[in-house]
This record gives structure tokens, sequence and C-alpha cells, in this order.
């Protein structure tokens, strides 16, 4: 960051415009949803408890991290500093390791288009600069996110973010990439694995999603997900989606719920495709209930996040500087 | 050097580090512990030196990444067993706090920078305590105390010479709980050590040792039954022969009844080096308000004892009121003296005598005449002396004083003679060495921190001041510190401790004590020792061996204790080790021609001691006779009558 403010202080942007990190600020986020899905266990979803006793099967976890302000605005138009942090850690006789070097990224992020050119140039001698107007490698014309001639402040900070987002996830991906490619024993990914093919199509790689703007259950199946007890799952399923590899994904109930949210506690799996998904399903869901203890207090996610993520975090929030 | 880096240094707002304390973790297998010695590096000269720093760690904190210990009972169902089989171990940190030993170079002073932390090795425990500038080199002056050990590390610990011994400074303080081998093992080790590494360009030094408590000290000539390899490993690494004092002499009073001396070194086969400590009128005399209770003796009876020091003892005293002229050279004399001198003046009907009432006559009377018998195989009636060789002490050698059966007030006189005719021999350098050592245990009895201002205290006070000017270094040793005057503890310059009290280490003398350094003290094995010296920046802790001599305990489990002689035995025994031709019957003869009472043959007894006559048959044989003979110049008849004067109307 200290060398992004230097480039701004060289653009001649002040640099005392330092905002609030992006990510506690109020997000626009999409409504929730329910989205139907494809039973790969008969004909519909059905509860299952899991059957025999939590056992102990993760060998490594997967996390990212990412921080984003506004460093300063050219003409109205925000210059974003984003740094994104992932790492393997493996479990060695109970204690954690970082697996290889953990992989970390710092740029600004800006529309490249709404900067003036000699501002550009001098940003672009010194530091990274992320057009966010391309920030997936696409052209606005081919992006559909892309709003052409949008100017709104909030809307260039908000596509600077999704930007950040997705640099976020591409570290993760490529560390899953590098774990299929040589890593040894089953990988637990903090989110979805279909957005790598080759997470989504290794039978190393487990990813847990802990957050539910998106059910993906019809309104039959819907009480079912929501009334599962602890230590019961969902049966699996199959997600597609233009933009995402295909996996198997359940539900699982980490926690007793109790009288809290009907969410407290619950999980949706993603794994590979495979022919015999009762059994594969039953096993992670086993692995998964195993990691319940140690507990992530204090973290607010606790009853969804296992320890070996939280331990995965705070590494990278001890490393992000 | 070692380049391994166990540690880094950190400092947060909350936990800053300062010129003399600074924070780093370790990994959790590191071998760093209390007391541990580290090294500090940085990559970030200042004034184009790259600074480096030692410590030593006084605390440790460990925790996790737990806000509340509820969390962890959460996380197990309340099952404490459950967290045992958790598949993670939660992330744990070793947090260490460490007091700076030196900063090289030392100025500027700054707070200790962010840096690599390395155990320290040998050579750099010497730069860290500085025992760079007097332990090594030609001039070298260190005296070993002990072996530091802690990460593969282990070096010997070098006191300073010049701050033990004097002159710079002097004095030690030993401080530890009772029964723990570790005040009167540490000084024997202490003194082994100074006897083998005391720069002879120094002069000759000599200990003094007081045995005030069983046999402790009563063997300090004998082997040690058996001393393990890794004390042998300790002895051979620090440079000090693992064996007994060579050269050991024993000084005791003889028992009440003297018929053997009073201590538990009696057994036949050590009385090679055993000789009795009895003094006479004039040695007791000089130190008599050790033993005279203040309460009793005032102004008026201190002016006449005064007087009867300088006027009356080892002359010849003659006045109107005597009959004859007296030789006061014993307590038998000195009773003479008043017993005649009281009934000169009932004679003459008069109160006072040279400005002194017969009421204060009587009491001083009463107060020294009991001497002898509240002293008793110390101090003689016939006067006869047998002293410690003032004068001519040797180079290396312990003169053991074993006051351990005295009476209190007997032990006091003991001391305080003992320590008054060092202290005016060194001051006349007249004792035969340049420095003595004088141990002296329980040392919270002779200084107390409270209590009234005794000649003792005020004598140890006195040498904890300005003896190290003199050579006479007091090693004192005390089960609590904090029970010993402050000027005494104050004065000295090193002190150890051993294991602590609890509520001793709880005491305001400990506040400087990180709660880790006192933990370790309460729980301090035997044979490890805190050490502090002037130049140690902190307390540093060290092990030293057992010492190669005998136990107390084992001594008189191997030498058991002589019989109790009769009176025959015990002269004759005394008399062989002068003359081995003399046998118990011959004893027995000339007691019997003599027919003399018990004191007197014991005076004979002393008499030939003292003497070393070449014939001793000889010359006890006339002892014997010289007490047969009646002194008829002391025999008086009964006082008259006091006849009143004719113009007495009342008589």
């Amino acid at each position: 960051m200290r060398d992004a403010l230097r480039a701004l202080r060289d653009g001649g942007l002040g640099a005392g415009a330092r905002g609030a990190p992006l990510e506690v600020q109020p997000k626009g986020d999409q409504p929730p949803r329910l989205e139907r899905a494809t039973p790969l266990e008969g004909t519909s979803i059905q509860v299952r408890a899991v059957p025999g006793e939590p056992v102990v099967g993760f060998r490594a976890f997967l996390d990212g991290i990412q921080r984003s302000q506004v460093l300063a605005h050219a003409g109205g138009v925000p210059i974003v500093h984003g740094a994104v942090a992932a790492a393997i850690r493996v479990r060695e006789a109970r204690r954690m390791h970082t697996w290889g070097a953990p992989r970390i990224d710092q740029a600004l992020y800006a529309p490249h288009a709404l900067l003036e050119a000699a501002l550009l140039e001098t940003l672009l001698g010194r530091v990274r600069v992320v057009d966010t107007l391309r920030a997936d490698g696409r052209s606005p014309a081919d992006d559909p996110d892309a709003v052409p001639g949008a100017r709104h402040p909030q809307e260039l900070v908000a596509r600077a973010l999704t930007a950040v987002q997705r640099a976020r996830e591409a570290a993760e991906s490529a560390l899953a990439a590098d774990w299929v490619a040589s890593g040894d024993g089953p990988l637990l990914v903090d989110g979805g694995t279909s957005a790598s093919a080759e997470a989504a199509r290794s039978a190393q790689v487990i990813g847990v999603v802990k957050s539910h703007r998106t059910l993906y259950a019809d309104e039959a199946a819907l009480p079912l997900l929501l009334g599962l007890r602890e230590g019961e799952r969902t049966t699996a399923m199959t997600l597609s989606s233009p933009r995402r590899h295909a996996v198997a994904s359940w539900y699982l109930r980490l926690r007793d719920p109790a009288s809290r949210s009907p969410l407290f506690g619950l999980v949706r799996v993603e794994a590979a495709l495979v022919d015999d998904i009762t059994s594969r399903a039953d096993v992670v869901s086993r692995w998964l209930l195993a990691e319940r203890a140690p507990v992530s207090l204090p973290d607010q996610r606790w009853d969804v996040m296992v320890y070996g993520i939280r331990e995965c975090e705070q590494y990278l929030t001890a490393i992000l500087k | 050097m070692s380049e391994a880096i166990i540690g880094r240094v950190v400092a947060t707002e909350r936990k800053p580090n300062t010129p003399h304390e600074f924070h780093f973790w370790t990994a959790l297998d590191a071998p760093v512990g209390i007391g541990t010695i580290v090294r500090v590096e940085t990559a970030r000269p200042v004034g184009g030196l790259l600074p480096r720093i030692y410590g030593v760690v006084t605390e440790g904190f460990g925790y996790t990444d737990l806000q509340t210990p509820l969390h962890d009972v959460l996380g197990a169902d309340g099952e404490p067993g459950a967290s045992a089989l958790a598949p993670t171990e939660r992330t744990e940190i070793r947090l260490y706090t460490a007091a700076v030993l030196r900063h090289v170079p030392e100025e500027p002073l700054q707070p200790v920078p962010m840096g690599t932390v390395h155990l320290a090795t040998e050579a750099d425990v010497q730069v860290a305590l500085r025992m760079d500038t007097y332990a090594t080199g030609d001039t070298r002056r260190g005296i070993p105390v002990g072996l530091y050990r802690a990460g593969g590390t282990e070096a010997a610990i070098h006191l300073d010479a010049d701050f033990l011994l004097g002159p710079e400074a002097a004095h030690l303080s030993i401080s530890g709980v009772s029964g723990l081998a570790t005040k009167t093992s540490a000084v024997e080790w202490l003194l082994a050590s100074i006897f083998a590494h005391f720069p002879a360009s120094k002069g000759k030094v000599a200990a003094v040792c007081f045995n005030v408590k069983g046999p402790d000290l009563c063997f300090l000539d004998q082997p040690a039954s058996a001393l393990s390899d890794e004390d042998r490993a300790i002895y051979a690494t620090l440079g000090v022969p693992a064996v007994p004092f060579a050269n050991v002499r024993y000084f005791a009073p003889w028992s009440a009844k003297g018929g053997q001396l009073a201590t538990l070194r009696s057994n036949d086969a050590l009385q090679e080096n055993v000789q009795p400590l009895t003094w006479g009128l004039k040695e007791t005399l000089q130190y008599a308000e050790v033993l005279l209770n203040r309460d009793d003796i005032d102004a008026k009876a201190d002016a006449l004892i005064d007087f009867i020091k300088e006027r009356v003892v080892d002359q010849t005293f003659t006045d109107g009121v005597l009959e004859r002229a007296h030789e006061v050279r014993s307590f038998s004399d000195l009773e003479q003296w008043f017993r005649e001198l009281l009934r000169g003046l009932e004679a003459r009907n008069a109160d006072v005598w040279r400005t002194h009432h017969v009421a204060t006559i009587r009491k001083v009377r009463n107060r020294l005449s009991n001497i002898s018998t509240r002293c008793k195989g110390l101090v003689t009636d016939d006067g006869s002396v047998s002293d410690l060789p003032f004068k001519a002490f040797e180079d290396r050698a312990v003169y053991v004083v074993d006051v351990a059966n005295l009476e209190e007030d007997a032990q006091d006189l003991v001391f305080a003679r003992v320590v008054s005719q060092l202290r005016e021999h060194l001051e006349k350098r007249q004792l035969g060495v340049e420095q003595v050592v004088v141990f002296v245990d329980e040392l919270n009895k002779y200084a107390p921190a409270d209590g009234p201002d005794t000649y003792v205290r005020k004598m140890l006070l006195d040498i904890a001041e300005r003896g190290r000017y003199l050579g006479l270094v007091l090693f004192g040793a005390q089960q609590f510190r904090s029970q010993v005057h402050r000027r005494v503890v104050g004065n000295s310059g090193t002190s150890l401790y051993g294991r602590m009290d609890p509520d001793e280490l709880a005491t305001p003398g400990y506040q400087t004590l990180a709660p880790a350094t006192k933990a370790r003290l309460a729980t301090l094995e035997k044979g490890q020792l805190m050490v502090r010296h002037p130049h140690f920046g902190q307390p540093i802790f060290v092990r030293f061996p057992r010492p190669a001599v005998l136990t107390g305990r084992e001594g008189v489990e191997r030498f058991p204790q002589a019989e109790e002689l009769t009176i025959e035995q015990s002269v004759a025994k005394a008399l062989r080790r002068l003359d081995p031709a003399i046998t118990l019957g011959w004893v027995q003869d000339q007691l019997m021609l003599a027919g003399d009472d018990d004191d007197g043959v014991l005076r004979a007894r002393n008499r030939t001691l003292q003497a070393r006559p070449d014939d001793v048959k000889a010359f006890f044989k006339a002892q014997l006779k010289k007490r047969a003979t009646p002194e008829v110049a002391g025999r008086r008849g009964p006082a008259p009558l006091r006849v009143a004067p004719p113009d007495d109307p009342y008589g």
C-alpha cells in the first residue's frame, strides 16, 4: 500500500483520502433466493442421518482473505487499493503449517478509461493498476456485469470490490489447483469449489459454503433442509451454471440450532461428482462433523466455520500487512 | 556463535520494549526457560555498529487464540476429555520477557530493537555477564561459582575476586530453606573454588568457619562418600579439584565435665587436627560486654569493670584495703581479689572504695564470677589458654570453630572474640594471611533485623561496612534474608539463593524479581543457586557440584562420637597426643598419688597441653604436685566480727 500511496502522490493526488474498508461498508447484495437443484440420490431431496462416528479426514485447509479501501479520487473516480492473500495450512500431528508459499497480491483497482492518461501512465509506471472495467479479462462490451458509461462513484467502488474478490478467488483457485497437482490428502476449501475446474473435478478437494443467500431447494424441500438436525444431511444434488463447473452438493447440519436461526450450524458441501455419491457424501460429512472441535469462537461464524479455516484466516491476517 | 534463530523480538504499544527489558516469542519446543540467557541480533545499525543485546529470561507466557475459557468448554461439550480428541490443536504462543544483561555497544542505550533471538553460547555468556573483563587473560581473577546450563549451552560462571573478597566490594550472603543442603554445601563448594582460583598475586587466603549446629562442618578434611559423574564433570569443567580441604584445623571448647572436647568430631581417628578452645580471664574480660546483661550492668558497673581490666588484671595490684599484693590472672584469682576487697571494706565499715560503691562491687563480682560457670569448658578458672593460631594463619587453610554445643552466651563470646582478633591482626598485617573469609551460619540470629543492638551485631555491621578494606570477608548464611539486618545484607556484594520459602519471597526484599523467577526460586533443586553479583546485570541461575567433603550426617555415621571418658581416660588420651608413650595405667598411678580433685587434674592437663613441653610426663606430674600443695597464702580464717568503737552509744 505504501508504494501505491507514493504513486498516487506522484500522480498529483492527495493521499489523505483513505476510507473505511469496503468489506465493512453496507453492500447492495442481491436478495436471498431459492434455486432448484437436480437430485443425485433419488428423485427428490431427502433427509439422511450421517452414519457412523465422526472421523478425522482432512489433511489441509485453504482460505483466502482480501482487504480493499479507497485511496484517492481522481476527478470523482475512486482509486481502490486491494490486497488479497490465500494459503493452504497442512495439519501434521494436530498442528498447522503452511504448505508451500502463500499467494499474496496487491494492486490498485480503477477504471482505466475514466482516468486521465497522464495519471494512469504515472500509476502504471509504479504499481499494477487493475482495470475494473475489464476485471475478469473481458472487455466491457463482453461483460454482462459491465455498465458502459457508468460513472457513479459507488458503482465504481462496487466494481473495484468485485475485482478484488475475483483476485482473491483466483488466488484460491490457483492454490487449489496446486494442491490437486502436488498435494497429498483431502483439502478443505472455504467456499465453493465449482469456480475452479481442477478443484471441481478433484476427489481431494472439498468445499464448504457457510453463507446461504441462495438456498438450493424448492419449496417442498425447504422445510426438510431447514429442519435438519445435528448430524443429518440432505441427499446430494448437482449444481450447474454457465459460469461454474458441475459439482455434487448437499447440506449438513454441524450443530444443533435449538431455538436459534434455522441456518445455524448449516453448511453446504461441494465435492466432485463420483459414482457412489451416497458413500462419498457420508464419508465427507463424517470428516466435517469431526472438525466441530475446537470451536472457532470468538469468530461470529463459529457455528459453521471449522477451526482449520479460522486458523488459516488468522495466518493470512497476520501476513497481509 | 549460535546461528540458529530460536525466537523473534516483538513489541506492542501495551507491551513495549525498553532498554532494560524486551519480549520475544519462540516455537513451542524451543529450549528456552526462566533463566535462559539469549542474544538479540538486529540488521539495523546504530551509529555504524550493529547492536547486540544480551538478556536473561525472567518471565514466560503461553496462550492460545481462545478469548475465554468458556469457548473451550462449549467446544468440548463440557467434557474435558473431548478437547484432547479435537483434530487440531489451537494456535499457541510462547512469549517470553527477558531482562537485559548487557548492550554491546553500551552507548547509546536504546530500547531493545526488533531482531532475531539466539541461545547464548559460552562466549556470549562471558560477554553478557561481563566476565570477559575479569575471568580471562593474564590478570584473571575469576572464582567459579557454578555452571550455567540452558538449551545445550554450558558455561562456567565466575565471580570477580575483587568483588567477592575485596577490595572493590566484598562479602557473600546465602539464603535458602533448611534441609536442602544448600547453604552449607554452597559455602563449602565456594571455599574450595576460592582456594583453587584465588590469584596468588593477591596474597594468601584462609577461612574461619563457625560450626553452629550439629556436625555440619566437622568433616571438611574427609572425602565425600560418593561424587556422581556429573559432579566430577562440573569440578573438571570449573577447574576445581574434587578433593576435600587439605588443611583444616578444628577448635572446640571442653565439655562441661571437662573430659573431652564438646564436638561431634570426637572420634579417635580424627583427633590429629582437633584442639581445645579455652580462654582465661584476660581473654574473656576483654569481651565481658558480650556476656553481661545490659539491664544489670549500668554505667557504674561499667566503670568498675574498666578499672579491673586496666588496673587489676595481669599486673601486681596493691591497695590499703587488701591484705596482700594480688596478681589477678584467672577467674579464681579475681574471685580471691573480690573476696579480700569486700572483706577489707567490711572491716573498715566502708561503703565506697575508689569511688565505687560496695553494692556495685558485689554486683560486678556476682556477674563476673559466674562467667566461668556459664561458659564452662570455654572459659577456664585457672587462666589456661588454647586459642586459634592468630599471627600464624596458613594459606588456603580452614579453621573450624565448633560452638555447636555451647550455650548462646558462650557462642556470642566466641564469635565476638575470634572475629575481633582477626580484625586486629589483619589491621596490623600480622595474621599470616591477607584475606580471611569468616563463615557464619544462622546470621539472622547474630545480626537480626530487629531486636537489641548487641555487641555481636554491631561488630558484624562493622565488618560488613568496613571489613573489605582489611581483607575480612563475611560469608553469612540464613534461612530468611529478610530477618537479617539490612546493612549486613545490603553490603554483601554477592548473594546466593537456594530454594526459598514462598513466604520469604513475598517480603519486600524480593519485589524486584519477576513472579516466574520467584516461582523458580521456590522450587530449585539441590545443587542449584540463583546468583547476584555486581557484574551481573540480572540474577543468574547456576548449578554447583556436591562438595567433595563428607557431609555432617555421613560423617557422624562413619566416625561415631567417642564415648564419654573417665577423667583418667581423658587425660591419657589428651597427653598421648604429645607423648605416645603415655598409658592409661601411668595416668591412673599419677592421679592416685596426687590425690587431686577433678578440677585440679583437668587444670594440670590443660596446662600441659598449652605448654606442649618436651618431657610431658615430668611437666604433668609437676602440675599435679603444684595443685597438691596447699596454698597457704590464699587461705584465710573467718572474718572477725566487727567491733564497735568505744564511743559507740549503741555498741
